[in-house]
């Protein structure tokens, strides 16, 4: 066990050294990438000046929302920056190193590599618009909010982690899974920053139940907003997300422990 | 050590093959023979299409706990230091990895080190080496943890004629100690100097598995003696010799060595005149490949 900490003391100092490098790069990089995802709420911003309130939620609350959203992402591409790119890992042949090590290779993916700067930029944004929303969305915050605050972002994480897990691992059957990932993460992470009782009934659908995005920011701000559109969804959802977040997880494992078997290098 | 049975997969068809304990075993043939699929299978990264491989008497693609301490693989595009780290990070890494002990540790570090020679640039980092000093490097790192199974992929490329005369010194030191090497190579002069087995696979089947004498002897047993000669020539009427030509007082033989040997050759010519100088040319492993390559290969089937 300690010899495990040490490695992933040592693999933390290389990663954070090679991606800090450049210190205004760095900088800069991040502040793109926190400008990119922010545009997108001005836009929403502006538009909310001109409707006041969307089924009900005003600017502050979607703002909430949002931060959910961004904060989790944050997190979970410090540790999960190895999956995101698994496509690219497994055609340039790093993954062979990878097995060719006696250690487990979840564990050299996670720890490997974290892309510092989507995590600074979208979790900066995440805390951002958590600093600007939460002491105007009317929550009251004690001991409970705030441990079950911490629970939903990890479950959040989990949620989205497990996601990534799960379309790495087709990268072992197909080639090439980009584009999936764009339709069903980038693509409903665009509907998840919007209340989802405002959308169709197949989309709620889709963002309960196939790409859960509902329990990583609707559900759990509901808990702490109670708006009257939760009427809709079982009470029972509020408190799903760290569950969902494990069970997903476990599911996700589970498939890459038995695909793994499958990887087969290239020949030469 | 290694155990090929009737093992098909991409270029290789149906190849057999046992590679004992403590022996270098040197694979050579054209680009594209299945050189690196043999490797790969052996560490485990590919599985055969059919047929089986044993890897120290299990299978290395369901066996990843071989790779502790047992197997070291250097295959060429699948480095073993990360390109941002310093050589001595990357050693580092590499001790934790494995669970070294930190002396034991410094202790081969050392060594290897001096012996290689990558201990002036240790901390530079990977990807500011030249090509040569990052083989330096990456061989000390697939050497330090002392496998007990080296597979490696074309070791020489990159390195010049001290670092592979170095490489050929400890490969042959470690494999006294009962270390096994299986290593692909287009350097025949290297594999000559080290391998005591020689497979050579063409079109992905193995076609030759044995020593080079073996090889030389079945397929190019032609030796050439020079001599020089200080009084009248010799006659060797009765002598198997396949030509022999005299150009000044320079005799120049060539007989086959199945037939006959050069000491007994050597012998009649001293019994009739005084010699001044002797060489004797065997054909090098590189003529013979290249000569097999001409006529083809069927002969060794």
């Amino acid at each position: 066990m300690k010899d495990v900490l040490h490695l992933i003391g040592m693999y933390t100092k290389t990663t954070a050294k090679s991606w800090f490098q450049y210190r205004v790069d760095a900088v800069l990089k991040s502040l793109a990438v926190f400008l990119r995802e922010a545009t997108g709420i001005i836009v929403i911003w502006f538009t909310l000046l001109k409707f006041d309130d969307l089924n009900g939620w005003n600017i502050y609350e979607m703002l909430f929302l949002f931060s959910l959203l961004f904060l989790t992402y944050g997190i979970m591409i410090i540790f999960f920056t190895g999956l995101r790119d698994f496509g690219s890992t497994v055609r340039s042949g790093n993954f062979d190193r990878f097995i060719l090590r006696p250690r487990g290779l979840l564990f050299q993916i996670i720890f490997v590599n974290s892309d510092w700067f989507a995590a600074l930029g979208h979790g900066g944004l995440g805390i951002t618009l958590f600093l600007i929303s939460a002491g105007k969305v009317g929550i009251r915050w004690n001991m409970y909010n705030a441990v079950y605050y911490i629970f939903t972002v990890a479950g959040g994480v989990l949620i989205q982690g497990a996601v990534f897990l799960f379309l790495a691992t087709l990268n072992i059957y197909l080639l090439q899974t980009n584009s999936l990932k764009g339709l069903i993460y980038w693509n409903m992470r665009k509907f998840a920053g919007y209340p989802i009782s405002i959308f169709h009934k197949a989309i709620q659908f889709f963002m309960i139940y196939v790409m859960p995005f509902a329990f990583v920011n609707y559900f759990p701000a509901q808990y702490l907003l109670r708006k009257d559109d939760m009427s809709d969804y079982p009470e029972i959802f509020m408190y799903l997300t760290p569950a969902v977040g494990i069970v997903m997880y476990l599911i996700a494992y589970l498939f890459w422990r038995f695909s793994i078997r499958f990887y087969k290098s290239s020949g030469n | 050590m290694i155990n090929f049975e009737n093992v098909s997969k991409y270029a290789l068809n149906n190849v057999s093959i046992h590679i004992p304990k403590g022996e270098i075993v040197g694979l050579i043939g054209a680009s594209g023979a299945g050189k690196t699929t043999m490797i790969k299978l052996s560490c485990g990264l590919l599985a055969p299409e059919s047929g089986r491989v044993y890897t120290l008497d299990k299978n290395p693609v369901l066996n990843r706990k071989l790779y502790k301490n047992n197997i070291s693989t250097f295959i060429a595009g699948v480095p073993l230091l990360c390109h941002d780290d310093t050589v001595s990070q990357g050693f580092e890494l590499i001790r934790n990895m494995y669970g070294i002990e930190k002396t034991e540790f410094h202790k081969r570090y050392e060594k290897l080190s001096e012996q290689l020679d990558f201990g002036k640039y240790e901390s530079q980092s990977v990807k500011n080496l030249s090509l040569g000093q990052r083989m330096r490097a990456e061989l000390g790192a697939a050497l330090i943890y002392e496998p007990k199974l080296l597979l490696l992929d074309e070791p020489n490329v990159g390195l010049d004629e001290n670092g592979k005369s170095v490489l050929c010194e400890i490969l042959t030191e470690r494999c006294k100690n009962g270390m096994t090497v299986l290593m692909t190579s287009h350097d025949m002069s290297g594999v000559s100097k080290m391998c005591g087995r020689i497979a050579l696979l063409d079109g992905g089947k193995l076609v030759f598995y044995g020593s080079e004498d073996n090889l030389r002897s079945r397929y190019a047993p032609i030796d050439v003696m020079r001599v020089k000669i200080c009084g009248n020539i010799p006659d060797f009427e009765d002598l198997p010799l396949k030509k022999y030509f005299v150009q000044g007082d320079i005799l120049t033989l060539s007989y086959n060595s199945n037939h006959i040997t050069s000491a007994e050759i050597l012998k009649l010519i001293l019994r009739q005149t005084s010699v001044s100088e002797v060489s004797i040319r065997k054909p090098s492993l590189e003529s013979i490949i290249s000569q097999l390559k001409k006529g083809g290969y069927y002969e060794l089937y």
